[in-house]
């Protein structure tokens, strides 16, 4: 069981790798639809099943496919060529941040031994109980106001993309 | 609670040997047992009902009454060449067959084949599904974008667009049977279908869920109509059409990468059958009759077959339907496609589940049946 | 701790969470394509639902962290969904989508 998760992580840091560094933005957007999955799987190791199932149907089958439209509609269709150009500053870029990475993973390992000295009464329960229902009641009583906040947020979105996007 | 997964049920049986070999021995049973034997027979099936139809009569040469055909076609495209176009993006064309196939081949997890047949009985059974089944749309788009050809892209951006339009039908006709079971665990849906009788007479169990209320009638036409669109049958199938865009999406993909994508469509069919099936006319349960609650105990093997059966009866007489429908009408244009999805279906959709709701309030969760038997009783 | 214990406990997720940040705003900031930069959005705003639900598990065994996970992720969908039409909008404009051309209130 651990091994799956292991094997998860790699996948999701290899394929964030790809994002961010490949210049060809198609096959960027493909890795991060394997980036997604790979967090969806880890999502449920950390007993957020329905978080997990909300992850997939969202950013697959929502946001992947909206930026593969998006790439397929503004990147010379009819010559079918995807060359990116490129920015000269990726190494120093990359360099530079993942040179910082040592420093992060050092405050990282304090705060997660820091955290783990005191893990709470039913750590062992949380992972494998559903989730479904404790999410709805929360939705619904204690984060009533950011719910009803984000549906007007995403009629917003949806009247303000269409407007933006009409034909002429 | 007792569960009713695959792997749980042969440990049982057999007694011997750690959990995640029964497991992944009850994935490789359905997977190849189940999902790989439909989509290859599925090809003859079609055949013949389409030929029966249309008035003539089909494949008749191979074997009696042509029934080894699938075989014939399998091994015509294992052994035909693989060639790419000359343009064509080789990861991206290798990887669309795969996603799709993925997609399809996943969701038999999560099918409630028989009482204690259901792959991973998950707390998300029903949303699993629904997740896993939209890993298809990339397939189809990348693919049609790796072929390098005017006409596959457009028949695959179509297919995309339609796959995500069609998806909010869907979901919002699976609420429904979720709003009257409490759950989204597939097993507990079904189980909850059942109609026992007892001592006392009928038991709480409502009776179908497709006839529990008006508005879940409604529902299950519904979630069969969104169904034909995700799948791309006919009447929606505008992004592979045979008169309009050369095979549309998948021109370019020959030997047995379309046959992985012919797979992973029957398999698509068979998953929406099932969820119709599952959710909406009571899965495994013979109607009318509780086969636990006869007086004699069957051996718990003899109860599996008979549930399954029922169920795989259920399913494909729904595959049937969407075979028969594939011959009879006629095919949607885009615009009427996206016309009835955005202006038809999902107002309908919304107005099923508040009726469903308003129902499930105002009569305390019963059914039209136990409504009846109440005031009979 | 070995490796595996290491990597599948509050640690792996935090430094997962903490790498695809770091990856995202590399992305963000070395890509001239608008959508790739989009792209490097996205990273950063799962780097953020993976530390909710680790704490969430980890710290208070409770739901509210998956529940500001799932406003993590629809709050992503919706501001994907503008981004693309903005940019759309600006393909038509311009016929490219290169970041840097977007220079029309330069004086």
């Amino acid at each position: 069981m651990k091994l799956v998760l292991f094997l998860s992580e790699l996948l999701t840091v290899a394929s964030a790798f790809v994002v961010a560094l490949h210049p060809n933005v198609l096959y960027a957007s493909i890795f991060l639809l394997f980036t997604f999955l790979g967090v969806a799987v880890m999502f449920v190791f950390a007993g957020a099943d329905f978080i997990a199932g909300a992850q997939v149907v969202v950013y697959v089958g929502g946001v992947t496919i909206l930026i593969l439209f998006a790439i397929m509609l503004t990147q010379w269709l009819y010559q079918m060529r995807l060359r990116d150009v490129g920015n000269k500053l990726v190494v120093p870029i990359a360099v530079i941040g993942l040179g910082l990475v040592p420093f992060l993973y050092k405050g990282l390992h304090q705060l997660a031994d820091f955290v783990s000295k005191a893990p709470p009464p039913n750590l062992a329960a949380f992972s494998g109980s559903p989730k479904t229902t404790a999410i709805g009641e929360a939705l619904l009583s204690s984060y009533l106001l950011p719910f009803e906040g984000i549906t007007i947020l995403l009629l917003g979105a949806l009247v303000g993309a269409v407007w933006l996007a009409r034909p002429k | 609670m007792n569960s009713a997964a695959f792997a749980h049920t042969l440990q049982s049986w057999f007694g011997v040997g750690p959990l995640w070999a029964w497991a992944a021995l009850s994935a490789f049973l359905v997977i190849f047992l189940l999902a790989l034997p439909f989509g290859g027979i599925a090809t003859y099936v079609e055949r013949k009902v389409a030929a029966d139809i249309q008035d003539r009569v089909g494949p008749n040469r191979v074997g009696p009454y042509g029934i080894l055909q699938f075989l014939a076609d399998g091994v015509k495209m294992l052994a035909k060449e693989d060639f790419m176009p000359a343009g064509a993006d080789r990861f991206l064309f290798n990887l669309a067959p795969v996603l799709v196939v993925v997609g399809a081949c996943s969701a038999f997890a999560a099918l409630p084949l028989g009482k204690y047949l259901v792959g991973a009985d998950l707390n998300i059974g029903i949303f699993y599904i629904l997740a896993v089944t939209t890993l298809i749309a990339p397939g189809i788009l990348l693919g049609s974008w790796a072929s390098q050809n005017k006409w596959s892209l457009l028949g695959g951006l179509r297919g995309a667009a339609q796959i995500v339009s069609y998806e909010i039908p869907v979901a919002l006709s699976i609420l429904p049977a979720v709003l009257i079971s409490g759950t989204l665990q597939i097993g507990l849906i079904v189980e909850q279908q059942g109609w026992a009788w007892s001592a006392e007479g009928l038991q709480q169990y409502h009776f179908w869920n497709g006839f529990h209320n008006p508005f879940t009638f409604i529902a299950m036409f519904l979630l069969f109509i969104g169904g034909l669109a995700e799948t791309n049958r006919i009447p929606f199938d505008l992004p592979e059409a045979e008169s309009e865009l050369v095979s549309g999406f998948n021109t370019e993909f020959s030997g047995m990468r379309f046959g992985l994508y012919a797979l992973a469509e029957f398999c698509d069919v068979f998953v929406m059958s099932a969820v119709v099936t599952a959710l909406y006319l009571g899965g495994w349960h013979i109607p009318f009759v509780n086969i636990e609650g006869l007086g004699v105990t069957l051996p718990q093997g003899l109860v599996v077959l008979i549930q399954f059966g029922v169920f795989l009866v259920k399913t494909l007489i729904l595959v049937f339907v969407v075979m028969w429908l594939r011959w009879t009408l006629p095919r949607l244009r885009v615009d009427q496609l996206m016309g009835l999805c955005w202006k038809g279906l999902t107002p309908l959709a919304l107005l099923n589940l508040l009726g469903t709701a308003l129902w499930m309030w105002i009569f305390k969760g019963q059914s039209l049946a136990q409504l009846i038997y109440g005031a009979f009783a | 701790m070995s490796l595996i214990d290491w990597a599948t406990g509050l640690h792996g997720y935090l430094f997962i969470g903490a790498m695809l940040f770091v990856l995202g705003i590399i992305g963000i900031l070395s890509r001239k394509n608008a959508i790739g930069i989009l792209l490097g959005i996205e990273l950063v705003l799962n780097a953020a639902g993976i530390n909710f639900v680790a704490f969430s598990k980890y710290r208070t065994a409770m739901v509210e962290g998956q529940v500001v996970t799932l406003f993590i992720i629809l709050i992503a969908a919706a501001e994907a969904a503008v981004a693309l039409a903005i940019i759309l909008r600006f393909y038509r404009l311009k016929q490219t989508i290169d970041a840097g051309e977007a220079n029309l209130l330069r004086n």
